[in-house]
């Protein structure tokens, strides 16, 4: 497994840790609430610390472990395999995108606002470093 | 996923080249281990520049290293 792939392996499960315990642990019933946009924006504090200390502590073991895998550059397959999953993310962040147009003519403002687009990120994101982890495997 | 019309000799010249690793052939391309394992595999097609790459560094001209298969 490349130093790429494990580090994408880190990212998926930060996101999934850090991410999942936010949108359980979120009060939905103050959601459409000015107070529930401010809940979120403070549960956004650990839910960063959830996702980016794993992803640092990864990274800084993968490459003590395999320094020369660490500096070297992209190559073709890893540009194509970055390409093709980013194409993959557009998909679920237009969905969302709409998914917020669409509740924001509705009535539902703040709190659902941002979570809406919060989960489209983070779908985005999960579909993004999951396709490129498939194509790893797969070898492209 | 459907396998690319065309065959490689990668495996049988680095063994004849000494029993070069994957990683060696990789850092005188330019590319990764697993890139190299993935061309050796036919699970991924080089570029042009890869595949000239390859040939070059076990001085064989490129239909010697890489052969259609396909129709």
């Amino acid at each position: 497994m490349s130093f790429r792939e494990k580090i994408h392996w880190v990212a998926f499960v930060g996101l999934v840790a850090g991410f999942g315990w936010y949108f359980l642990s979120y009060p939905w019933a103050t959601a459409n609430t000015r107070s529930g946009m401010l809940t979120s924006v403070w549960m956004l504090f650990p839910t960063t610390i959830i996702f980016l200390v794993p992803m640092i502590a990864g990274s800084a073991y993968f490459a003590i472990r395999t320094p020369k895998e660490a500096n070297l550059k992209e190559d073709e397959r890893e540009k194509l395999i970055h390409l093709k999953g980013t194409h993959a993310a557009y998909y679920p962040l237009v969905l969302g995108v709409w998914a917020n147009i669409f509740a924001m003519i509705n009535g539902l403002m703040y709190g659902w606002s941002v979570n809406i687009l919060m989960a489209t990120l983070v779908l985005s994101e999960l579909v993004r470093v999951g396709a490129q982890l498939y194509y790893y495997r797969r070898g492209y | 996923m459907p396998r690319l019309p065309f065959d490689n000799d990668i495996k049988t010249l680095r063994f004849l080249s000494g029993e070069m690793t994957q990683g060696d052939l990789g850092d005188r391309v330019g590319v990764t281990r697993q890139t190299i394992a993935a061309i050796e595999q036919g699970k991924y097609s080089p570029s042009l520049e890869v595949a000239f790459r390859i040939a070059r560094v076990f001085d064989k001209p490129l239909e010697e290293v890489f052969r259609w298969a396909g129709d």
